[in-house]
């Protein structure tokens, strides 16, 4: 047998174990979300209920309403059976199918999403290679702190920053994400850069570019690929406050008027579908971190 | 940088800390005849919307996000730490669990676990019950973060000489972890608690701006953060930023404390 048919029932068990861990992770963090709605001291009661015009008829009859999915283990594996179906449930305060509302929103926020970041990585690797390329203190200095004034800036204020500025939500995205990005790669290339192999290259009268792109960029591909991941967990954050503030139609917007509304199963199933981008994200950026399956 | 840092972020905890006396009024005093009123020498930051005097509000506000961000952050190094000498003593698979769960909470989405409870909260809760809770949550939920970098710092001296020379000694586990171990990870908690604390306050800003913050009469940096939703108050009124500034200069100094330590280290 030769080495790498030897290897493959190996990558074969961590695949399947990596497979289990995420179905548990899945699981365990959709019955955390339900859980912490349930556990909450507010589960249950609706603004309407507060309504003086309201009969007492009229609030019981919210009050059972809104009571629905109070035995949290009953309502979870009610919910996990629905699911193997494809049926997501109906949202409490819109009155219609999960599914359908997370149809129609999906696009808009994996547009502004995935425009973020594309345009976070660009601007980012840019000013890296830049930097890398002129090695001035001055730009040096004036990156850094223009960074670090981004990263001290609460979220919500750059969204709504970007927002009056006539940004569309993609590039409060990018924002956000951009200081984090050039952070974590700048440093990676400042070490690369000082490497002896990079110091041999440039006293044997290699050009800039091919030092930039064959002794800096490629040896920390890995590391910038891992954080790639790392990227998409951190924008599946960012788009929550970006489009309610920003009012953009996406999922951050009905998880936000879920939230308000105590939509219990919209909150679920939502989670659920944050908890698994986030955990694929992090499989991606582990496996790209290690670089070697056989690594994992 | 290190020490001026400090210094600042002291002297604004100190001020927080003594609002009773260094705000000028209450803060829900209203003053009714001045509604949006501007900068003058009565009110140094004008009044809001229903009168109350902006700086009073800045001040008490600040008492609010600087004494419980930086104990949500207390809470959850205490948590990671107790976790990381568990890890410690109890073994493999004691560790492993410990980080399987830290990766699960890693897993799930801080922002939203937070701003789902927080919207779940009843709608007469008083805002002192709002604050202790929202703060709490972050507590619980963010120990994951500083629990992966201490655990592996408890491991490493788990396995140093001098844990297996106490252990020869025949110290107990717990006299390890205590003694032992314990010290020698203090400072990688101190760093952590410096990381922590700023997110905090962000976060609790970023809530404060989506209506979910702490509720009204009682002030935080980030309920007062609101009135930056209109462009035109903000262009009208100018000084409406300043605790957007002074958040800003907060982070910035805990951000200097946390690179100055990490040269240190």
């Amino acid at each position: 047998m030769t080495p790498r048919a030897s290897r493959f029932p190996h990558l074969l068990a961590v695949i399947c174990r990596r497979l289990i861990w995420f179905m548990v992770v899945l699981l365990v963090g959709g019955l955390v979300g339900a859980v912490l709605v349930r556990v909450a001291p507010g589960f249950g009661t609706d603004e309407r209920m507060l309504d003086a015009r309201l009969s007492n008829a009229s609030i019981q009859a919210i009050a059972r309403e809104r009571s629905g999915g109070a035995d949290i283990g009953w309502y979870y594996v009610d919910y996990l059976g629905r699911l193997l179906r494809g049926d997501l449930g109906t949202s409490v305060s819109l009155g219609r199918p999960v599914r359908e509302l997370l149809g129609e929103r999906m696009g808009t926020s994996v547009r502004s999403a995935g425009l973020g970041l594309a345009l976070a990585w660009t601007l980012a690797l840019a000013v890296i290679g830049l930097l890398e390329l002129c090695r001035n203190p001055a730009g040096e200095t004036l990156a850094s702190v223009i960074v670090e004034v981004l990263l001290c800036i609460p979220v919500a204020l750059l969204a709504v920053g970007c927002f009056y500025l006539g940004g569309a939500p993609a590039l409060a995205v990018a924002a956000i994400l951009f200081p984090r990005i050039f952070r974590y790669g700048r440093a990676l290339a400042r070490q690369t850069g000082a490497a002896p192999h990079v110091l041999a290259a440039h006293a044997s009268g290699e050009s800039p570019w091919r030092i930039l792109g064959f002794h800096v960029m490629l040896p920390i591909f890995p590391e910038l690929a891992a954080l790639a991941g790392v990227t998409v967990n951190m924008a599946v954050g960012a788009i929550i406050p970006v489009e309610a503030l920003c009012d953009s139609p996406g999922v951050g917007a009905l998880v936000w008027q879920a939230a308000l509304a105590r939509d219990l199963p919209v909150l679920v199933n939502v989670t659920l579908l944050v908890t698994a981008v986030t955990l694929a994200s992090n499989f991606a950026a582990d496996v790209a971190r290690n670089a070697r399956w056989d690594a994992i | 940088m290190r020490t001026a840092a400090t210094i600042f972020l002291i002297s604004v905890f100190a001020t927080a800390l003594f609002a009773d006396y260094t705000a000028p009024y209450p803060f829900a005093a209203q003053f009714r005849e001045l509604p949006n009123a501007a900068a003058s020498g009565s009110h140094l930051l004008g009044t809001d919307a229903l009168g109350r005097d902006r700086l009073s509000r800045l001040l008490y506000g600040a008492r609010l996000s600087m004494l419980l961000a930086p104990a949500a952050a207390l809470g959850s190094v205490l948590l990671a730490l107790g976790f990381a000498l568990l890890a410690a003593m109890g073994g493999p698979w004691c560790e492993r669990l410990i980080l399987a769960a830290a990766d699960l909470f890693l897993s799930l989405p801080l922002f939203f676990l937070l701003l789902a409870a927080r919207a779940l909260l009843p709608l007469h809760t008083t805002a002192e019950t709002a604050a202790i809770v929202m703060f709490g949550l972050l507590a619980g939920l963010g120990w994951a973060g500083p629990a992966r970098v201490m655990v592996g710092a408890a491991k490493q001296f788990s396995r140093s000489d001098f844990v297996l020379f106490a252990k020869t000694c025949g110290h107990g586990r717990i006299r390890i972890a205590l003694v032992h171990i314990m010290p020698n990870i203090l400072p990688v908690a101190k760093a952590q608690f410096l990381i922590a604390t700023p997110s905090y306050l962000l976060a609790e800003a970023s809530l404060g701006l989506l209506g979910l913050g702490i509720p009204e009469p009682v002030p935080s940096w980030g309920s007062l953060l609101r009135e930056l939703e209109s462009v035109s108050a903000i262009t009208a009124n100018p000084w409406i930023l300043t605790p957007a500034l002074c958040l800003f200069l907060v982070v910035a100094g805990f951000h200097m404390a946390v690179s100055a330590d990490k040269t240190a280290v």
